[in-house]
């Protein structure tokens, strides 16, 4: 203390916030704090540019009224309406496509997890790499796919499959089908990681001890996939509600998400105010995601924990 | 975490005892790609009885515990557990109990969940099953722990509850695999006092196998040494000590020393080996296959020093180094240089001194006499 005591005379003589100003002054005067802070300038600088300060503005846009004072109407309007029916169908398909990309991928990620590691590759491979190819392309091969005369309506036409052919375009149908497609990637990596971490040895050791294979499934391997399996829903669910190209191409009227809305109003009614308040709110969906995964994880530590006291 | 590895004397649940059966092995076999793992083993283990396969890496006390479990399938040969045929049963089916070294303990469920799983499985109403875990958690001295997650516990209370979870369900049989090996010494010791004392005391039928002698002798009723797929000896340790019947038992188990010469004389009480040192050495009566050469085979704690120029060997005092209570002595034997050293062990206080002139003797009763391998026994 009276190495560092001249220098806190200097700075801010007799205040009674000297302490904290010293220790500032011992951080800062730490090397390696500085140069840490000076390597993590540019992307703090980065961040400052591209990240805070649109969604600040953005924020801004939210609130402000055709005046330029402060207002919460634009929320309301988000609210009521067909805005709120868009808001709902948002997170209705959102919903659907995440638990459809989470069934096939579990399946998928489940019969990747036990191939031999080449095949995995390859299999993985196959599951990747479409998703390099623009969304858009992707898109319209659904859609050729799907059409009243694509590939999927014809063969169903020609075994006389009941009630075919199909409308499997402009509608939810369609628009799951598709979105589903662009989330799997994510869902399969995300899983195929948890399965290949599981031991393959524990579902044996309770086959030693009796379990049979549905119980094994569901007592051991389901919930040591289960981490997995709410982290790919709760991404992908994030990932659908601002998905915009899927929708917007493969969906009819009724299945306008709110990332249409967004560029409907800032595009053809150029309302700047009302998009904003829709894009805060899509964040804050984000968030409460989230913290609604943070929130079940601990429920079900607590949960556990009481079930074990019994 | 604090150590809480001493397992408290409670009373025994009676839940628990008696639940032993007997097991059958007959003529199994199995092969991986040609090479032979397991070769005609046959074996018959008594209720209640601790047995253990006793081999180094490749001897095939895994594949053959491995057999029992059902986890890998046998070419040929059958097993019996309790008078059922379990040959071709799934594992699920055979209702057998497991410790692995690797514990696999279900890292998702807390100790209590571990043990009540597989009384879970075979339905047990809910007051047994809170009673039986209880027990068996109080009887390991868990109870504390019970709602514990596995990797919040060191390695010898997880392997505890490991065993716990294979006890709680009575199995006819315990299968053990190395179940100590990734614990370290004094743990290890401990954890095999428990085990026997449990085992003993709830009459379990413990198949175990190890690769540590030291463990074997001190758990085992009877001892199998596996070697190269087949069984060399199946004994109590005591047997297996005193008269193995083959100089790899004799090598593996009591580190003997092996001292080339002929038979001079064979009666119905005793054997006379003419060392090719020159000395006479009398050996316990025994069947020795006819060979131009024998080994006679003395463990290094059966010698017993005597004045030069008595016993059945002269030589020099090596080296002397001591271990703890005892001293470990090699002397150099007079006469040909291929015969090498003579390892001893002996009190600490009877050392010789280094370079000193001794004589050797030992008990007929210890010296075993086989035929030379390497001249064509």
């Amino acid at each position: 203390m009276a190495v560092l005591a001249p220098v806190s005379d200097s700075t801010a003589p007799a205040h009674h916030k000297t302490p904290r100003k010293k220790r500032l002054n011992r951080v800062w005067s730490d090397r390696r704090t500085r140069f840490g802070l000076f390597n993590a300038a540019p992307v703090v600088v980065y961040l400052l540019i591209l990240f805070v300060y649109p969604i600040f503005s953005t924020l801004m846009l939210s609130i402000e009224g055709e005046d330029g004072g402060f207002t919460l109407h634009w929320y309301a309007d988000a609210f009521r309406g067909a805005n709120l029916e868009i808001l709902l169908t948002t997170l209705r398909i959102s919903a659907e496509t995440s638990l459809l990309a989470l069934v096939t991928g579990f399946l998928l990620a489940a019969a990747i997890s036990r191939l031999k590691p080449l095949w995995a590759g390859l299999a993985m491979l196959v599951v990747v790499v479409p998703h390099f190819i623009s969304a858009l392309v992707r898109t319209y091969g659904w859609i050729i796919l799907l059409g009243d005369n694509g590939v999927v309506n014809n063969v169903l036409t020609d075994i006389h499959f009941p009630g075919a052919p199909f409308q499997l375009l402009y509608n939810e149908i369609g628009v799951v089908i598709g979105t589903t497609a662009v989330m799997l990637p994510y869902t399969v990596l995300l899983l195929y990681a948890v399965m290949k971490g599981i031991d393959r040895r524990l579902p044996a050791a309770a086959a030693g001890m009796g379990a049979g294979r549905l119980t094994i499934f569901r007592r051991v391997y389901l919930p040591l996939v289960a981490p997995g399996l709410v982290n790919a829903g709760v991404l992908s669910f994030i990932l659908c509600l601002g998905y915009y190209l899927t929708p917007a191409l493969m969906g009819g009227e009724k299945q306008t998400m709110v990332a249409s809305l967004i560029d409907e109003q800032v595009m053809k009614q150029n309302q700047w105010n009302g998009a904003s308040a829709l894009g805060i709110i899509l964040l804050l969906l984000t968030f409460a995601g989230l913290v609604l995964l943070r929130l079940g994880r601990s429920a079900g530590e607590a949960l556990r924990k009481r079930g074990a006291a019994s | 975490m604090p150590e809480a590895d001493v397992m408290p004397s409670l009373a025994l649940p009676e839940t628990l005892t008696g639940s032993g059966k007997p097991v059958s092995v007959t003529r199994l076999r199995k092969t991986y790609g040609g090479v032979t793992a397991v070769d005609e083993v046959s074996m018959e283990i008594a209720a209640g009885e601790f047995v253990t396969f006793l081999g180094s890496s490749g001897s095939g006390k895994t594949t053959t515990l491995m057999m029992i479990a059902g986890f890998c399938e046998p070419d040929s040969g059958s097993i019996v557990v309790g008078g059922h045929d379990m040959t071709r049963l799934a594992p699920q089916k055979r209702g057998l109990g497991f410790v692995f070294q690797q514990y696999l303990l279900f890292p998702h469920m807390t100790v209590w969940e571990n043990v009540a799983f597989p009384l879970q499985l075979r339905g047990v109403p809910k007051a047994e099953l809170r009673r039986r875990v209880g027990e068996t958690l109080e009887m390991a001295g868990l109870s504390a722990m019970a709602r514990r997650r596995p990797r919040e516990l060191s390695g010898g209370q997880q392997q505890r509850v490991a065993l716990c979870r294979a006890l709680v369900y009575r199995p006819p049989v315990i299968l053990m695999d190395e179940p100590l090996g990734a614990l370290d010494k004094k743990l290890r010791d401990q954890l095999q006092t428990e085990i026997k004392r449990i085992q003993r005391e709830l009459g379990l039928t413990v198949i175990y196998v190890t690769h540590d002698q030291e463990e074997a002798l001190v758990l085992s009723d009877r001892i199998a040494v596996m070697r190269d797929g087949r069984i060399d000896q199946f004994d109590t340790p005591q047997e297996l000590f005193e008269r193995p019947r083959t100089p790899f038992v004799a090598d593996f188990l009591g580190a003997a020393n092996f001292l080339p010469g002929q038979v001079a004389e064979q009666t119905a009480d005793h054997i006379l080996v003419r060392l090719d040192t020159g000395g006479l050495l009398k050996a316990r009566p025994q069947a020795v296959p006819p060979a131009p050469k024998v080994l006679a085979a003395v463990q290094p704690g059966r010698l017993v020093l005597c004045p030069a120029g008595d016993g059945f060997c002269t030589g020099t005092v090596e080296t002397v180094t001591y271990v703890g209570t005892l001293v470990r002595v090699t002397v150099r034997s007079d006469g040909g240089a291929d015969t090498g050293c003579v390892r001893l062990e002996l009190p600490a206080g009877r050392a010789p001194a280094l370079g000193a002139r001794v004589g050797l003797t030992a008990d007929p009763g210890n010296v075993s006499v086989f035929a030379d391998p390497e001249h064509g026994g």
